[in-house]
């Protein structure tokens, strides 16, 4: 028998209130916050980074899962948000926090302009573009050396005084939990149907009145400041800004967390982001077959079960209650 | 500024532009027949430099490049058809929803795939094969002799193409799928095997200007980031589904990252295309030959 909480958080088709959900989050967030004290400050440091790719992954899934808009930019923008805080930290001298809010809010403006040359257009235009903005910014921040330091990479003030990774933890498990509860509020209000309209057909969405332009621009520009001020934080937590980090490798990764955790729910990419930040991690002695083999993984969840971990899991409940 | 030397960026613009030219109609016909893009474009431009380096200096040695380059480009378009076989023809077959997200995700890891395969396999080192053909004076400046052949092999393959889709059979069909795949359909045509055919050529076109370029750019796992983002930019500077547009953009592509080198910045030469983009989508979202359809 499965916990109550479980059960009730697995599926639409099963009773369940959303406090019991709620319940299970807070239960589950509340271990997560004391994990570190059981663990070494190397395996914290690992789930720190998982916890920088859950927001990112859940912020793409909002784009590209529930409205489906496929934004090949998300790393390059975090990336960006990166170097705008730390630059201002460093040149401008103001504090840390609010360089971090400047990153999140200049990749919001950023996604805003972005979307609102090209959603007017088929969405495929959208993906065409962010990736000739990802490329591109990567290239201007690693050419533009003498501000950026270019391929040396830029050392960037740290956010807190700590070198244990653990405050970091706490720090990225709050921003990561705001993320994915703020998602949930979005998606259960009217935007977040409008979205899933959209998303499911574009048309229909704007027959019945939805300004399907506005909101895929809000959406767009709403995930763009999310991965800007992830990637600020980021940034002040290594330590260190590398244009190697806004390779297409990293979007890929994102891509890669999200499906196989689940598209379209809001645990599976948290659930995908700590599986493959974690399994990189234990096989870092692969190298780059490491990136094969979840390449090949993802090309079997898709072709096999697209629906990924969440919808095996899914299933896996529901047979398990209709055994029970 | 000196008219000579302007002539000269403007011809280098063009012979580069020629070659981008191959990578973005690749693309557009793959979009026009299968109605996605191929986001892993870049990776089969990528195997094709890597294939030609290998028959060039393990088998028919560096004077028989030209003897290396169908080979390149048929080991491109067969590996191209597998794909298409094993990954992407069940999205057609199965019925998938929303066959583009499919599209988009498989494509992608083979990205992922492919780039991280010529790192295990070859290592993370750039090769670089011997100059094709000794500088080329054209003008007043010497150009490259590798570019050249790549350019005229560029025109060589591009004019094949043109000649294929318009005048056979195998052409009306390919341009019948693009127009109405249900129509096709009933006219009789075999859909599976037109998409493979479709696939394996759109790539092979890639795979050609890999091989084609394999001296100028050198040949490394990530060779194909850059080339693909130009491919884009041409698509929507052009026009998505559009081969005139794929040419002319691919030009214009050309002309601009030229001169913009010489009257700004060398450094950003890889930027201007995207500028180029830009301008573009605020002033014509359409694309220089887009179609009238904004919606997919």
């Amino acid at each position: 028998m499965i916990p109550l909480g479980w059960a009730r958080a697995l599926g639409p088709g099963m009773p369940g209130a959303s406090t019991v959900r709620a319940a299970g989050a807070a239960a589950g967030l509340a271990a997560a916050a004391l994990l570190p004290f059981a663990l070494g400050s190397y395996p914290v440091h690992v789930l720190t980074v998982a916890l920088y790719y859950v927001i990112l992954a859940s912020s793409w899934n909002l784009l590209a899962g529930y409205t489906g808009l496929f934004s090949l930019a998300h790393h390059a923008l975090a990336g960006l948000g990166g170097y705008t805080s730390a630059l201002l930290v460093l040149r401008a001298g103001i504090p840390v926090p609010l360089g971090i809010a400047c990153g999140g809010i200049l990749t919001y403006a950023t996604g805003y302009a972005m979307g609102a040359l090209t959603l007017r257009m088929r969405t495929l235009y959208l993906a065409l573009a962010t990736w000739a903005f990802a490329e591109s910014t990567r290239v201007v921040i690693s050419m533009e050396y003498g501000l950026t330091r270019g391929d040396l990479g830029l050392a960037v003030p740290k956010l807190l005084a700590a070198t244990s990774p653990r405050p970091y933890y706490e720090v990225f498990l709050a921003a990561a939990a705001a993320t994915v509860a703020g998602l949930a509020i979005l998606l259960r209000s009217r935007i977040g149907y409008r979205l899933r309209a959209i998303r499911d057909d574009e048309g229909v969405a704007r027959a019945v009145g939805v300004n399907t332009v506005r909101w895929k621009r809000f959406v767009f520009a709403l995930s763009s400041g999310i991965a800007g001020a992830a990637g600020a934080i980021y940034g002040h937590y290594i330590g260190l800004l590398s244009p190697v980090g806004m390779k297409f490798d990293e979007m890929a990764l994102v891509i890669i967390m999200v499906v196989l955790g689940g598209q379209r729910t809001l645990a599976g990419p948290v659930l995908g982001a700590a599986v493959v930040e974690v399994a990189s991690e234990a096989l870092r002695a692969y190298g780059q077959i490491r990136m094969v083999v979840f390449a090949l993984t993802v090309l079997a969840v898709m072709r096999i079960y697209p629906s990924g971990l969440m919808g095996i899991a899914r299933a896996m409940a529901r047979r398990w209650l209709a055994a029970a | 500024m000196d008219p000579t030397l302007l002539t000269q960026y403007v011809l280098a613009g063009l012979v580069i532009g020629g070659i981008y030219c191959l990578m973005a109609v690749g693309i557009t016909f793959i979009y026009s027949v299968m109605k996605m893009i191929n986001w892993a474009m870049g990776e089969f431009y990528m195997i094709g430099g890597y294939v030609q380096y290998v028959l060039i200096t393990a088998w028919l040695g560096p004077q028989r490049w030209a003897l290396a380059l169908p080979l390149a480009v048929l080991t491109v378009a067969a590996l191209g058809m597998l794909v298409q076989r094993l990954l992407l023809q069940p999205m057609f077959a199965g019925q998938l929803e929303r066959l583009d997200e499919y599209a988009t995700i498989v494509t992608i890891s083979l990205t992922v795939l492919f780039r991280n395969l010529a790192v295990v396999l070859f290592g993370p080192y750039q090769f670089s094969p011997r100059d094709y053909a000794p500088p080329v004076q054209l003008g007043p400046l010497p150009i490259n002799g590798s570019r050249v052949v790549a350019f005229l092999g560029a025109a060589v393959l591009l004019g094949l193409f043109a000649l294929v889709v318009r005048r056979t059979w195998l052409g009306l069909a390919l341009r019948s799928v693009a127009q109405n795949r249900l129509g096709a359909l009933a006219a009789g045509i075999n859909l599976s095997r037109i998409d493979m055919l479709a696939f394996g050529i759109g790539v092979g076109l890639a795979g050609a200007a890999g091989a084609l370029l394999a001296p100028v750019f050198l040949v490394y796992p990530e060779s194909g980031a850059l080339s693909t983002v130009k491919g884009f930019e041409i698509i929507v500077i052009g026009g998505l589904g559009s081969l005139p547009g794929s040419i002319v953009g691919g030009f214009l592509l050309g002309l601009v990252e030229s001169l913009g080198s010489v009257l700004i910045s060398p450094s950003f030469r890889d930027v201007y295309g995207f500028g180029l983009l830009l301008l573009l989508l605020a002033l014509r979202p359409t694309g220089l030959w887009g179609e009238q359809a904004r919606e997919a």
